[in-house]
Order: C-alpha cells, then structure tokens, then sequence
C-alpha cells in the first residue's frame, strides 16, 4: 500500500510531500498503480526544478524504492511558489484520482502544519 | 533531476520474496577410521545419525550415536544379521 502524505500551511498552501509503501498492484514490471504514482511524483519533482525554477529539498531512496519526500524551501515565494503550488495541487489531485479506483493499492492523506 | 523509474514504488525485481535460501553446515558424518586400522581406546571410529553402524566387541555408543573404542586394537566392520553392519575393536595381539 502507497501512502501519500502532503503538509499544508496555514494559507493552504502545500509545503511539502511525502510518499511512502509499495503498491504490489501487479508483479515486478506490471505494476500499474506504482508506475502511475511513480510518473506523476517524479515528474512533479523535475517540473518543480524546470517550471518553478527552484530545487526542492528532495530524499529519495533510489536503492530500495518506495521513500519520496520533496519540501519546498522557505525561501520561494511570489511567482516561483505560486507555479509549485499549481503543479503541487496536480500532483494531489491526479493521486486522489488514483485512489477513487485503485484505493486498494493507494491512500492520500493532507495534514495541517 | 530525478531518473524517471516507473518501478519507483513497486517491490524489488521478481516482486515477493521467498523463505528459502538458508542451509546448515555439513555435519562430517561418516566413517573417522578404517578396517584393519589400529586405534587407541577412546578413538571416534564412526559419526552418524543414528545407527546405521551399530556398535560391536569393545566398541562405545555416544550420545549421539558416535561410535568409539573402548580399548586399543585394530577396527573390524562385519557384518550384523542378515542386512546390518557393525564395528569391533579388537586387541592387537587377538587378531
């Protein structure tokens, strides 16, 4: 099971995001769940840096899988944040669309900082 | 930039694991003295898992099954009935 946690301010604002867990929704190479979740998660990692034009404080466990964490800096504000938090909210959106099919394999969670 | 890697949250390559993949040391088994060889008393003449080898004239039994010479003398594997095998000790001077 995929755990996705993302931490709001209290703007609203997300702040950061971790995912954890494997989602063993099919075997090694067949695992559509993990390879949904892993597209959108990374792909929001890289556009952060491409679009927002920042580098988020990323940890991510390369060797075994399964661990992503991405914090925004407090330093980013005016443009560059208001770009993250739209790629941000798609990210939780697009997860949250995941869950209402495949809420077995995935569980999306928001907490308040 | 992060590799993009579709597995990222999937389990390892041949997803489950298994709870094969352990195994004991060789326990030497066997016979530690051959026919006709002398031996002195106390020498372990045979290790095994219970008695495939069971023990004859002069010979000891372990607690677990080792046989051992309860004399001096030459080692002699018979036979024991119609489909069993023994092991004696013999004084030197006897045989």
């Amino acid at each position: 099971m995929i755990q996705a946690d993302f931490t709001v301010n209290t703007n609203s604002q997300i702040i950061s995001f971790q995912i954890t867990g494997h989602a063993d929704s099919g075997p090694y190479g067949s695992d559509i769940v993990c390879a949904a979740v892993s597209a959108v998660s990374i792909g929001t990692i890289n556009s952060l840096q491409k679009l927002a034009g920042f580098e988020p404080e990323v940890e991510a466990d390369n060797l075994n899988g399964g661990l992503l964490t991405c914090q925004i800096p407090a330093t980013v504000s005016g443009q560059a944040l208001a770009t993250a938090q739209i790629l941000l909210q798609n990210l939780q959106l697009t997860l949250e669309d995941i869950t209402q099919q495949y809420g077995q394999y995935i569980q999306v969670q928001t907490k308040r900082k | 930039m992060l590799q993009m890697n579709l597995q990222f949250f999937s389990h390892h390559k041949g997803g489950g694991s298994t709870t094969n993949g352990r195994n004991s040391a060789g326990r030497r088994l066997g016979s530690k003295r051959a026919d006709g060889q002398t031996v002195t008393a106390g020498s372990i003449l045979y290790r095994q898992r219970g008695t495939k080898i069971h023990p004859g004239e002069n010979v000891g039994r372990g607690g677990d099954d080792t046989l051992f010479a309860l004399i001096e003398g030459v080692v002699r594997f018979e036979r024991l009935g119609k489909n069993k095998k023994k092991v004696s000790v013999y004084a030197a001077e006897a045989k």
